[in-house]
């Protein structure tokens, strides 16, 4: 009896939170307080939406990692709206919001799905790659994770100068303070997860960075789209030009992170002798 | 834990970090903030202090505009709209991001400019100033609150000065040995920058008077431009006038044909009269005009060499200026000989530029029953400018031809509505 009066109560704010968005809003400190209150249902909305879309384009199964997917996309649009959509007032929020995750749905590929990307390798593997294409600190911190590499190391490859090598430095220091904690949260990776990650890197080396290596050229073919037009795969006289020349410094970052062949392609260009003549090889590292 | 505990865990997290305002505040921005149209990086805006800018050219509609920092975090955006422009100011603590969408049918450009917060001492300017302006609250008067803020400001100016000067002299008091030993040990730093300072010093005073030869030339070609606005205002107003003669010439002949024979008889040496000496003032009027024409090319043609040379003088002096603030001597004294050979470069490249700007002029006759449409026809074909006209011989300026004189003439001769041409008058 209890139950059943608290389920229409909740039914009740439901419908309330929902009118309310239907409503007008005229300004942005309005719009914000109207969303902020309303985020449960925001959230559950787009979730609902990104489940609809992967059942009509033949991509959902019924299991955990297909919902924790949903979820994921679904906060990731509600976080664009919450900031982007304070500059559209006067309008109605609910339909604002519809119009922002049709949009987003309407695109070609609009995420990286991959049935192997939803177990926790490929989750850890793209959740990594998806954060680096909007933050420098993850785009650093995948030399690390995919290499082993250090700072300095990552300053040799790429062939940074003096104040840039500064800002690695930086990067690498919030990405263990906080970036990779923080990714781990949004890609709902669990400890339990982590711990049996390391354990199979452990017991199965070559065939744990083996699947990896597969996994992650899926997620960087994806995420790459979202670098500048002008940042192709380049030749390896084209990128010895732009070591020796020495622009291209943002090229250099973004494209050699994202991209296992071409860091093949471009070993050795940047470091002048300090590294090893082998190529690199994935090498995953879980934590950073 | 279960299926449905593990999801809910999930959904909780991410609320809560979608709820937490700290996600998408920051406390003051030093690092790069990352810039990304459509949800692609497009480029950065430096955040440490300064006034940065960042333009973007897309051949692609803008549909949405993300600021993030370098850990990620979402600090504002915009939706663009489909045509026009959007302008929105994303404020990042103290400091803020201005930004300014444009779509058109060709594409979307973005401007971004990062707005930091004021200086310290533009702070204590203005507040001097707000002490100025309260004071100068009670006295209304504009006059009053203009001296009583250049009061404030002096005073607080002489206080400082007074304070520095103070510091100064006790330092001289208290400790001259102390000073002494310090200025040992920089002894060896100043011998082996005194050849720089010298030539630092030379710099400065070449750029100096660079500077002073750029006003002058400033100067002049002001005094250029207003010459050349009062000859066009010259030009227009003869022009009007011709005009208004031609106006009642004809008027004038239309009435002596409309009048009948004996009322024509009666007025006509009234109207013969007057209609000769419109004819002499418009005949006078054209040749002034036709002066006045030649005059202002010529001026023109000047003001452009004037304004060639002034940019290349303006060119070597942001040269010398940035040698001047070089802090590498090494690369300075490399650097010169580069400076040099732009410098030479440059010179020929204006003479170069000189003589192809000097208009190539020479004299014309035209057939006989050419009409002056044909004409003008002829000379706007050559991109050419009439000049004055004398004995049946027509001045013409043009951008100097391609091919030699003698050829050029040759070619002249052949057109059909061409009698003669030569260069000389």
């Amino acid at each position: 009896m209890q139950n059943t009066v608290s389920k229409s109560q909740v039914m009740a704010d439901h419908t309330v939170t929902v009118s309310r968005l239907e409503e007008v809003v005229s300004t942005s400190d309005e719009f914000d307080r109207v969303v902020s209150q309303a985020l449960p249902v925001l959230l559950d909305r787009a979730t609902g939406y990104t489940k609809r879309f992967l059942r009509e384009t033949g991509q959902w199964n019924d299991d955990i990692e297909h919902e924790k997917f949903a979820l994921r996309w679904g906060s990731e649009y509600l976080e664009r709206f919450l900031v982007c959509g304070r500059s559209e007032v006067p309008c109605r929020p609910l339909f604002l919001f519809d119009s922002l995750v049709a949009k987003q749905h309407s695109k070609p590929e609009p995420f990286c799905y991959h049935p192997d990307l939803l177990r926790p390798l490929g989750r850890f593997l793209d959740g990594l790659v998806a954060r680096a294409v909007v933050s420098r600190d993850a785009l650093i911190a995948l030399y690390r994770h995919s290499y082993g590499w250090g700072a300095g190391e990552v300053i040799a490859v790429t062939g940074l100068n003096g104040l840039e090598s500064q800002r690695i430095y930086k990067n690498f220091r919030r990405w263990r303070e906080s970036g990779w904690q923080r990714t781990m949260d949004e890609i709902g990776l669990t400890k339990t997860e982590l711990v049996e990650l390391a354990s199979q890197q452990q017991r199965h080396r070559q065939r744990f960075n083996g699947e990896a290596e597969r996994l992650i050229r899926v997620a960087q073919a994806h995420y790459r789209k979202s670098e500048p037009d002008h940042y192709p795969c380049l030749s390896r006289a084209q990128w010895r030009e732009m070591f020796t020349q020495g622009y291209g410094c943002d090229y250099r970052i973004w494209h050699l992170a994202l991209c296992l062949d071409c860091m093949q392609t471009a070993w050795g260009l940047g470091s002048s002798g300090s590294l090893t003549e082998e190529k690199p090889r994935l090498e995953l590292l879980v934590r950073p | 834990m279960g299926y449905e505990e593990d999801l809910e865990a999930y959904r909780s997290q991410l609320l809560q970090s979608l709820s937490n305002p700290l996600s998408r505040s920051v406390s003051g921005v030093l690092d790069p903030i990352q810039v990304y149209i459509n949800e692609r990086r497009v480029g950065e805006l430096e955040g440490a202090g300064m006034d940065a800018t960042l333009h973007v050219q897309s051949l692609d509609h803008i549909e949405t505009i993300q600021l993030r920092t370098e850990d990620g975090t979402l600090l504002g955006g915009l939706v663009a709209p489909e045509y026009g422009y959007r302008t929105s100011r994303v404020q990042l603590s103290s400091d803020a991001v201005e930004l300014c969408v444009h779509n058109t049918a060709q594409g979307g450009s973005l401007n971004a400019v990062f707005v930091s917060k004021p200086s310290f001492w533009s702070r204590i300017g203005k507040t001097f100033a707000d002490v100025a302006d309260r004071l100068a609250i009670r006295r209304p008067d504009a006059a009053i609150a203009h001296s009583m803020r250049t009061v404030a400001f002096t005073q607080a100016l002489l206080a400082v000065m007074v304070v520095g000067l103070v510091l100064d002299r006790v330092a001289t008091w208290m400790g001259p040995e102390q000073m002494l030993t310090s200025g040992v040990q920089p002894e060896a730093l100043r011998t082996v920058s005194v050849t720089d300072m010298e030539k630092l010093e030379q710099q400065v005073g070449a750029l100096a008077r660079m500077q002073e030869k750029v006003g002058e030339a400033l100067q002049s070609q002001q005094n250029s431009m207003a010459q050349l606005h009062q000859t066009m205002a010259k030009l227009s107003s003869s022009h009007e006038s011709v005009a208004s003669r031609v106006v009642m010439v004809k008027e004038e002949m239309e009435k002596r044909q409309e009048s009948p024979g004996p009322e024509t008889d009666r007025t006509t040496p009234h109207p013969v009269g007057r209609g000769v000496v419109d004819q002499e003032q418009l005949e006078m009027a054209i040749r002034s005009l036709t002066e006045d024409n030649a005059k202002l090319s010529r001026e023109v043609a000047s003001l452009e060499e004037r304004n060639q040379t002034l940019t290349a003088k303006l060119h070597t002096a942001s040269v010398n200026a940035s040698k001047a603030v070089d802090p590498n001597p090494e690369r300075l004294l490399a650097t010169q000989g580069d400076v040099a050979r732009k410098n030479q470069s440059l010179q020929v490249a204006e003479s170069r530029q000189n003589s192809q700007m000097q208009p190539f002029l020479f004299w014309v006759t035209f057939s006989e029953g050419t009409s002056q449409e044909s004409i003008d026809q002829w000379v706007h074909e050559k991109k050419g400018h009439k000049g004055s006209i004398n004995e049946g011989w027509q001045e013409v300026q043009i951008v100097p031809p391609a091919v030699p004189p003698d050829l050029f003439l040759e070619q002249i001769r052949g057109e059909k509505i061409v009698k003669a041409a030569r260069i000389r008058e």
